[in-house]
């Protein structure tokens, strides 16, 4: 169950992650968007205020050459020319204020109207925003579902695998029974292997002096390993003692002189009987 | 849930196919047939060194040395004698042995020696050599007089049979019994377990009966008629000297010594039938072992000295009992097969029971496994006696009679294999006991 959690844990993950992708791509293009259409209402306002100035930079330009022809006249003319020019410079600057106020006047209309443009650009682009949005849902929707169908066709696929997996391993397991039967009983019948462990039995049994061993119940393993002569390789390997040292010594001496030992001359046989573990009970009441 | 089940049946087929591939062959072996080791003992070569030269002359006692060894594995049942006599090469030491020629016989060890005598002196050097592993697992060198080449070969067989067996050899030991030289002539015997050496400890006009050997080794209590009734003895086997123990109303016979030696279990028929008493081995102190109609006798001591075994004939027929030595326990049946069952001992493990098992008329030792209560007759009778077991429970001493002969003394193996006369002349031969292993 906590793999399967782990799995829709992943999957939710990556949903999300991918919403989360789209949604800021979206976001980010609404505002480079945005801003590309105001640049371009900014670029109409500054032709009207190029206009304006060019008639105000005239007049200052004729002063400046009368101010000049003014410094060679008569204190008189001079304060007249000044009271003129006092004069002028007042009407001036009246006609300026007005100027001014009509500017200001236009400008804030243009503001107004600029922010009514400004309010329904907005008001379309939320529009517009919001049929993305509901569109990218939709969108979002559609790759959920697509990505449900993915993960359930994954799964499908795996679980599809896993059991491809259990049917070859099931199948070679069978395969290897088949093979190993092939292997043990080189076409012969299923016996044979207990023949040769039944024959190599009676020829050790023939040899093992229990005298040797007391009148307890005591058990002795030995491990040997054969040679395809029957002849043993190395001396046998005493895994458990009786703790009766001649009884493990009687024993040891019942496996040497059983050889050699009934083997079978098929190789793929002889390999199962090559390693034996021999289990001595020479005290067991059987007989 | 579907996939946890997958998983694990996937990994179990894994471990159990790499279990599988590593798997080893078993076979088991119950039981074994067995029972002897064939053990080739050469003749020891004699070298006779006198003042300091060789020569060729040769003792034929000596000559019979490696008999003495080999008739003493024999005797024990759990050794065969091999032919050496094909060998062409005997050697005489454990270098230069030529383990195929061995091995050949079938030989599972090799007993090779050389005997060097100065005067009346004699050296012997022998080994015992492994002929499967290829190697000597004993060699030592002895010496004595001349006269002592039975006990010095006695001695090689203890050590022997103390290395392939786990247990002590009782080659050095002694018995006794009892000889009849006429009808008014009994003698009481001591000689080596073999039959040899023996001398008379006692002689009597009247009969002697039940002679057993105290387990310290030191004395003998025995039964003798000199009263003109049956009385125990207690004679000091190095000083000579012997006390009266029991001589109360009645018969007294059928002594048992305790474990420690100190004490004896003696029968008396002080009120009426046969009962069973405990006494001092200097006679003080007796104490009856228990009251019952029924006859008790033949008492014998566990080896822990807590229970007695003896015949009793409470069922009907004798058969064997046992009861603690306080005698207030329940008394418990212990032989149940055959229709009379008498005279037990038990070995000094206290695992095997030896008696005198009535079978088809004819009385014949058996030996019952305590633990497994299996019963093996070694004997065939028809009229076996005294069975006593060897000090190391691996023997029993007993008399027997053929039909219309004498009685002789014999030894047979626990395993039955093995049942050896003992000569100790024609006379008749009764009431045998084996002592103790002793370190002389």
């Amino acid at each position: 169950m906590k793999i399967i959690l782990k799995l829709q844990d992943n999957y939710d993950i990556q949903a999300n992650l991918f919403s989360f992708v789209i949604h800021f791509g979206l976001f980010i293009f609404m505002l480079v968007s945005i801003q590309w259409q105001m640049k371009d209402v900014y670029y109409s306002e500054v032709e009207l205020w190029d206009a304006m100035p060019m008639q105000v930079k005239s007049q200052p330009v004729a002063n400046k050459k009368k101010s000049a022809d003014i410094k060679k006249l008569t204190p008189k003319a001079i304060k007249k020319q000044k009271q003129l020019k006092i004069n002028e410079d007042a009407e001036i600057k009246l006609k300026k204020k007005r100027k001014a106020e009509k500017k200001a006047k236009i400008k804030r209309v243009q503001k107004q109207a600029l922010k009514q443009e400004k309010i329904e650009q907005l008001q379309k682009k939320l529009l517009e925003q919001e049929k993305i949005e509901q569109l990218q849902k939709k969108l979002l929707e559609q790759e959920k579902i697509k990505e449900i169908q993915k993960k359930l066709l994954e799964q499908e696929k795996l679980d599809k695998l896993k059991e491809s997996i259990l049917d070859q391993d099931v199948k070679k397991e069978v395969r290897i029974a088949v093979e190993a039967d092939q292997e043990l009983f080189a076409g012969s019948n299923t016996g044979e292997l207990n023949k040769f462990k039944a024959m190599i039995q009676q020829k050790i049994y023939q040899n093992v002096n229990k005298q040797l061993c007391g009148l307890d119940l005591v058990e002795l393993e030995f491990e040997i390993q054969l040679m395809p002569t029957g002849e043993l390789l190395g001396e046998p390997k005493l895994t458990q003692s009786s703790k009766i040292e001649s009884c493990d010594q009687a024993l040891e001496r019942a496996i040497l002189q059983s050889q050699p030992l009934p083997v079978p001359k098929d190789a793929k046989l002889f390999s199962k009987l090559k390693n034996l573990k021999l289990k001595f009970s020479p005290n067991a009441y059987t007989e | 849930m579907l996939n946890h089940i997958h998983r694990f049946i996937f990994f179990i087929t894994l471990i159990t196919l790499s279990l599988s591939s590593h798997s080893i062959e078993v076979i088991e072996i119950l039981g074994g047939k067995a029972s002897q080791i064939p053990i080739a003992i050469t003749p020891f070569n004699e070298e006779i060194r006198t003042m300091g030269q060789v020569t060729d002359k040769k003792n034929a006692d000596l000559q019979k040395m490696h008999k003495v060894i080999a008739n003493d594995l024999e005797r024990s049942g759990l050794f065969t004698s091999l032919d050496t006599s094909g060998i062409s090469t005997i050697p005489d030491s454990d270098i230069l042995i030529n383990f195929s020629n061995w091995s050949a016989l079938q030989a599972q060890f090799l007993v090779v020696g050389k005997i060097i005598t100065i005067q009346n002196r004699l050296i012997t050097r022998w080994s015992l050599i492994d002929i499967y592993k290829e190697k000597t697992v004993l060699s030592m060198e002895f010496s004595g007089s001349k006269k002592q080449y039975r006990g010095i070969a006695h001695k090689i067989s203890d050590l022997i049979y103390k290395k392939l067996t786990g247990s002590p050899g009782v080659f050095h030991t002694r018995i006794t019994f009892v000889k009849k030289k006429s009808e008014k002539i009994y003698g009481l015997y001591v000689a080596d377990y073999d039959g040899f050496n023996q001398r008379a400890i006692v002689n009597s006009s009247q009969p002697i009966l039940s002679a057993r050997w105290s387990p310290d080794g030191e004395k003998i209590a025995y039964v003798s008629f000199e009263k003109k009734k049956p009385v125990i003895y207690v004679q000091d086997l190095n000083t000579g000297k012997r006390v009266l123990v029991a001589n109360f109303k009645g018969n007294n016979s059928a002594p048992a010594w305790s474990p420690d030696s100190k004490k004896l279990a003696i029968v008396l028929t002080y009120s009426a039938n046969s009962q069973i008493y405990i006494i001092n081995s200097d006679g003080s102190g007796i104490k009856q072992l228990m009251r019952t109609r029924s006859i008790n006798t033949e008492p014998a001591w566990s080896p822990d000295g807590k229970e007695i075994f003896f015949s009793s004939d409470r069922g009907g027929n004798p058969q064997i009992y046992k009861v603690n030595v306080d005698g207030v326990s329940d008394v418990n049946r212990v032989t149940f097969e055959g229709k009379s069952n008498l005279s037990p001992s038990l070995s000094p493990d206290g695992k095997l029971l030896l008696f005198l098992t009535q079978d088809n008329g004819k009385f014949r030792v058996a030996v019952q496994n305590l633990l497994s209560n299996q019963v093996l007759k070694l004997t065939k009778g028809p009229h076996d006696e005294s069975p006593v077991f060897s000090p190391n429970g691996h023997m029993v001493l007993f008399t027997y009679k053929d039909y219309g002969k004498t009685t002789k003394i014999g030894t047979v193996s626990i395993n039955g294999l093995k049942v050896t006369p003992l000569r100790v002349g024609s006379e008749a031969i009764q009431e045998s006991s084996w002592g103790p292993i002793t370190s002389n």
